[in-house]
């Protein structure tokens, strides 16, 4: 039976002062990881800080540093934002991919990365961006790559007091295609088995993979036989991701089948946004 | 079949507008009164001995009123074989059986006083695959098994772990395979499944300050739980109420009793309070009935031409750790066990064997869809084996009018050549599609049959009552889980009874007021309970002209009944409306002719008989439904998805009483067997169940359903309702063998279990290179 106290923010600062301050204190955004790991007892909340309704949480926006991702936007809504879209589908994908309608109608982009979870499915895509993390506490602001942020499973970089306020893609926007390749057991409404993106940038790619390691990772010794050997042969480079990822065998998958998987998919991907 | 009026359309489901509107009454939504509520400690070893439970700190925790254990209620229970407690005595036999129970004023408290339980154990060596649970040196499960008492057509072995050893010896197996041109041989695996009911177990339970017991439950059965809570608690039936409300679902994990009892202890303590359980979905996965495992071996000889000279089947199921109704599945299996094929020579061995997972149960398909994943795989390796089309060899073998089952049974109404057909007809069957994009192409077939697998002496009956304005009321004892079971049955009462089905009312059962119905299993509501209404109404309108001929001073051979009127064929004048009719009919004189009209009508087999114990021959079968599955698949050989193109189904329902339900469960039980075929598999480790919820355990959702084509074959059943047989579960049954058949075709691998999941179809391509 879940029991703890509830308490409703309409502003930034009170938030970061709850976290700052109380014991056991969680931020609840859309609340469909932390609601489901506290009733599987992941979990010991004594006080829940609801976060959906702060405005300077609801920011989506794009400028000259690029598109800002607030940290209450849901997925729905960064789904269908234009710049999204038109400059970085690949995370529209990815955003996408994750649950179903109804879930993406309140999951938010913070709370998939700060869930940690190495499968997540807005990590790789946001891996291949260079996506910025914005980080605020009652102390000051401070932003980190997202490839530091993610510390291990369930683990990030952020210390106590401190909240993701928002995620930045920053300018330059990639040139060329980009895509969000995920194996799972339906192929609906289930987590990654593997992810797999793959972000074209001019004559280069980069590639990012969920679900084989203790965090999401980048793929350099396939990006490096790409981008400066000049591979071509997208099987032979493919081949090459094993060296990048350490799976493990659970009810997803076995270790063997995510090594052959990432492999297929990193080829595909390659196939798909630098041509056959 | 002339003249039907009701009976043969699609009427709106009599509960439609409830269910829409969120009106529809399940056991949450009712306030009953006083509550306590209970939840359960559960064992955290899948065998061992209980050395002690320490409940002091539980019972001084805030809110509790009771925490009880199995020492204070040692009583048996079980529907065929009575080898089970509501709470573990002495010993616990599987992970997560319940040890002691806890009632509190809130369901955190009793939550957290659950905690505070403190149980030692003892733990003994476990047994977890069958096949090793019945070797002789295997741990024993239930040392008590030769004392346990149990119905006489099952055969336990005195000392072992087999709770039951059901045999078919059918014509000469030797002689069938010296006859045969080839034979071939493999050995089968279907894992646990479970049903995913979207509503979980509940009950809750009230002893009344004069000692009546009511219980409200979701069991598929109210009067089987009145049944054996009368007997595990040596109460009179007019004491014990079980009440029906509308139930989300069941698949058979509702069947029997299952949780009511738990609660009855407490309710004792505190009489007027109302006890409630709910489950969750993990205590819901893994504390009621689990699909059983089946380990099997197929040796089937057959002629050059196709046709099949023997057939030993042997199987092997994981009843789990009680098998009160799991027997019961291993004998259907047994019996059946040619599938929808006529083999004059047939030995079967189907054993049901006591281990330390979750208790296996009914599940749609009572065993069918295990025992006919194997028959339906064989045939494919058959036809390879001799160059012949699948569909071929299936038409040959098939059962005909006149045909024998397993035990011998001769079977009239069916049209299974015409089941297959149509299915095979609409993929395309015998055009191979090329591969594209480098994914391959398959078709596959499979056929199906199932009978009710119910004791013969199964039992329904109902009674009508005409309302003095002439409408009426239908009581019967059959639980509506979502089939559309109220609907049909109404319109069976309206065809019979001529009244409109729009003027009839009917109503889930309550045993203190509707009449006994055995349970809602088996697919055998629409023909049993449909019987009883049928006769029912046969009575009550009998009485409309007995009453109408006083009144009208006629024959009443000469008088109809338009559901409005009671009129005579040879004189126009002489009519009476049902009102007249109905409401306590007076002459003009002033003199009475008849009260109110009450119809009844009963139904029991006439047609079954036991089987013989050392050749299993005999009639098990109340009524034999044939249909067949279709499939076209597309697969990425790369990943091992699995891409469903076109999916065909059959099923011969004699008489389809509603076309729109029947189809509705064509299409349920496909997507049931769908996900099976690809997705469902219950996974152990050493007993522990570890996928309990959706994360895990995958089912098919609204992206993975294909469009289906269904076709209802209509041969009647001489004895059904307006030429009815039961359709229910046996959609689910072709399902997962001609997916698994379309699949071997596309890459010429072959499957000897499933789900198919994208990780095992690309093991096999790799296994086969
Ligand atoms: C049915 C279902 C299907 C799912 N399918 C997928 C899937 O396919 N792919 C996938 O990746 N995930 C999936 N998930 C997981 C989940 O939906 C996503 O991870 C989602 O993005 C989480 O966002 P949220 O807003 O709900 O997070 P919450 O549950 O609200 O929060 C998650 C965690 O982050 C913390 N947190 C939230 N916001 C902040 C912040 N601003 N600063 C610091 N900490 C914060 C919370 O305290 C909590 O610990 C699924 C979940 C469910 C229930």
């Amino acid at each position: 039976m879940l029991s703890y106290d509830y308490v409703k923010c309409n502003d930034l600062r009170l938030a970061c002062q709850e976290l700052e301050e109380g014991e056991q204190v969680y931020l609840l955004a859309g609340g469909t990881d932390l609601i489901v790991g506290m009733r599987g007892g992941k979990f010991s909340a004594k006080t829940l800080v609801d976060i959906k309704d702060v405005p300077e949480l609801k920011v989506l926006e794009e400028d000259d540093r690029g598109i800002t991702v607030g940290a209450a936007v849901t997925l729905n809504e960064a789904v269908v934002f234009a710049p999204i879209r038109d400059n970085v589908p690949i995370l529209a994908e990815g955003c996408h991919s994750v649950g179903s309608y109804s879930i993406r109608n309140r999951a938010t982009m913070a709370g998939n990365i700060c869930n940690a979870s190495p499968a997540a499915d807005t990590a790789a895509p946001l891996y291949c961006l260079d996506a910025l993390v914005n980080i605020k506490s009652s102390e000051g602001s401070r932003s980190m790559p997202i490839k530091d942020f993610f510390a291990g499973p369930g683990k990030t970089a952020l210390n106590k007091g401190e909240l993701v306020q928002s995620i930045l893609i920053p300018r330059p926007y990639p040139e060329g295609k980009g895509v969000y390749l995920k194996a799972s057991r339906t192929g609906s409404v289930d987590l990654a088995t593997v992810g797999v993106a793959v972000q074209r940038w001019g004559e280069e790619v980069k590639i990012a993979i969920g679900a084989v390691a203790a965090t999401p990772v980048r793929a350099f010794s396939v990006e490096k036989a790409i981008n400066e050997k000049g591979e071509k042969n997208y099987a032979d480079a493919a081949r090459l991701v094993h060296d990048d990822i350490s799976p493990i065998t659970d009810l997803r998958g076995s270790r063997e089948y995510r090594y052959h998987m990432v492999e297929v998919l990193v080829r595909r991907g390659l196939e798909q946004t630098l041509g056959v | 079949m002339a003249d039907l009026k009701t009976v043969g359309t699609s009427v709106p489901r009599k509960d439609a507008i409830e269910k829409v509107t969120g009106s529809a009454e399940f056991i949450e939504d009712r306030y009953m009164g006083p509550m306590l509520y209970a939840k359960m400690k559960k064992s955290t070893v899948a065998h061992g001995k209980i050395k002690n439970i320490d409940t002091t700190r539980a019972l001084k925790h805030p809110g509790v009123k009771a925490v009880l254990t199995g020492k204070e209620y040692p009583n048996r229970i079980g529907l065929y074989l009575i080898d089970r407690t509501f709470l573990a005595v002495d010993k616990v036999r599987f992970w997560g059986e319940p040890v002691a129970v806890v009632a509190a004023v809130t369901e955190k408290a009793a939550a957290e006083a659950v905690d505070l339980i403190e149980v030692e154990y003892e733990e003994l060596p476990g047994v977890f695959d069958p096949r090793e649970g019945m070797k002789p040196d295997a741990p024993i499960i239930h040392e008590d098994l030769a004392n346990y008492e149990i119905v006489p057509i099952f055969y336990p072995e005195k000392g072992t772990n087999i709770a039951n050893h059901f045999k078919v010896r059918k014509g000469d197996i030797d002689k069938g395979f010296a006859e045969a041109d080839k034979i071939i041989e493999r050995d089968y695996y279907v894992p646990q499944m479970q049903h995913v009911p979207i509503e979980t177990h509940k009950a809750a339970v009230q002893w009344s300050l004069d000692g009546k017991l009511t219980v409200w439950s979701t069991a598929q059965s109210p009067n089987v739980v009145r049944q054996l809570l009368a007997k595990s608690l040596d109460m009179p039936m007019h004491k014990i109420r079980v009440i029906s409300s509308y139930i989300g679902g069941g698949f058979g994990c509702k069947a029997g009793a299952s949780i009511e009892g738990l609660l009855v202890p407490i309710a004792q303590k505190f009489p007027g309070h109302i006890v409630r359980i709910v489950f969750n979905r993990e205590e819901d996965m893994q504390g009621t009935f689990t699909r059983q495992a089946l380990y099997s071996k197929l040796k089937t000889g057959v002629k050059k031409d196709g046709r099949i000279t023997a057939l030993q089947y042997e199987m092997v199921w994981d009843g789990g750790a009680y098998t009160e109704y799991g027997v019961n599945i291993v004998r259907a299996a047994g019996y059946s066990s040619t599938g929808a094929y006529d083999i004059p020579n047939v030995k079967t061995d189907s054993y049901c064997v006591y281990t330390n997972n979750s208790i296996g149960g009914p599940v749609r398909g009572f065993g069918m869809c295990e025992m006919q994943w194997g028959i339906e795989r064989q045939l494919e390796e058959i036809a390879r084996e001799l160059g012949m089309d699948p569909l071929e060899v299936r038409l040959i073998n098939g059962m005909k009018k006149g045909s024998t089952t397993a035990s011998g049974q001769v079977i009239h109404d069916l049209d299974y050549d015409k089941c297959l057909k149509v299915v095979a007809d609409k993929i395309g069957w015998g055009k191979k599609e090329e591969s594209r994009d480098g994914k391959y192409r398959g078709k596959g077939i499979a056929g199906l049959v199932k009978c009710p697998a119910q004791p013969s002496n199964a039992a329904s009956s109902a009674m009508i009552r005409i309302n003095e304005d002439g409408t009426a009321h239908v009581m019967i004892g059959a639980t509506e889980m979502g089939q559309g079971m109220l609907t049909a049955i109404s319109q069976i009462a309206s065809e019979a009874l001529h009244i409109p089905v729009d003027k009839i009312d009917i109503k889930v059962p309550d045993t203190d007021f509707t009449p006994y119905e055995w349970q809602s299993v088996g697919s055998r509501i629409t023909y049993t309970c449909g019987t009883s209404v049928k006769r029912a109404a046969e009575d009550a309108l009998g009485q409309i002209y007995r009453v109408a001929a006083d009144l009208l001073e006629t024959p009443q051979e000469d008088l109809s009944f338009d559901g409005k009127k009671v009129f005579s064929a040879k004189n126009p004048d002489l009519t009476a409306t049902i009102r007249e009719v109905a409401d306590s009919c007076k002459k003009c004189t002033g003199e009475g002719i008849a009260g109110p009209i009450i119809g009844r009508g009963s139904f029991v087999p006439t047609n079954m008989t036991n089987l013989d114990p050392e050749t299993g021959q005999g009639n098990p079968g109340l009524f034999y439904c044939f249909g067949a599955t279709g499939v076209e698949v597309e697969v990425d050989p790369e990943t091992g998805v699995v891409k469903i193109l076109q999916l065909a189904c059959s099923i011969d329902a004699g008489k389809a009483v509603n076309p729109q339900l029947c189809t509705a469960q064509l299409h349920g039980g496909t997507i049931m067997g769908l996900s099976t075929a690809l997705y469902e598999e219950v996974r152990f480790d050493k007993g522990i169940m570890l996928n309990r919820n959706f994360t895990d355990y995958k089912i098919a959702t609204i992206d993975n359903t294909p469009h289906m084509d269904s076709f209802i074959v209509e041969t009647p059943e001489t004895n059904g309702p307006y030429g009815a047989r039961g359709i229910g579960e046996q959609p689910m049954i072709g399902v997962a063998p001609a997916i698994a058949n379309a699949v071997s075709d596309a890459l010429g691998v072959d499957f000897n279990t499933f789900p198919l999941t994208p990780e095992r179809v690309w093991q096999a391509i790799k296994n086969k290179k």
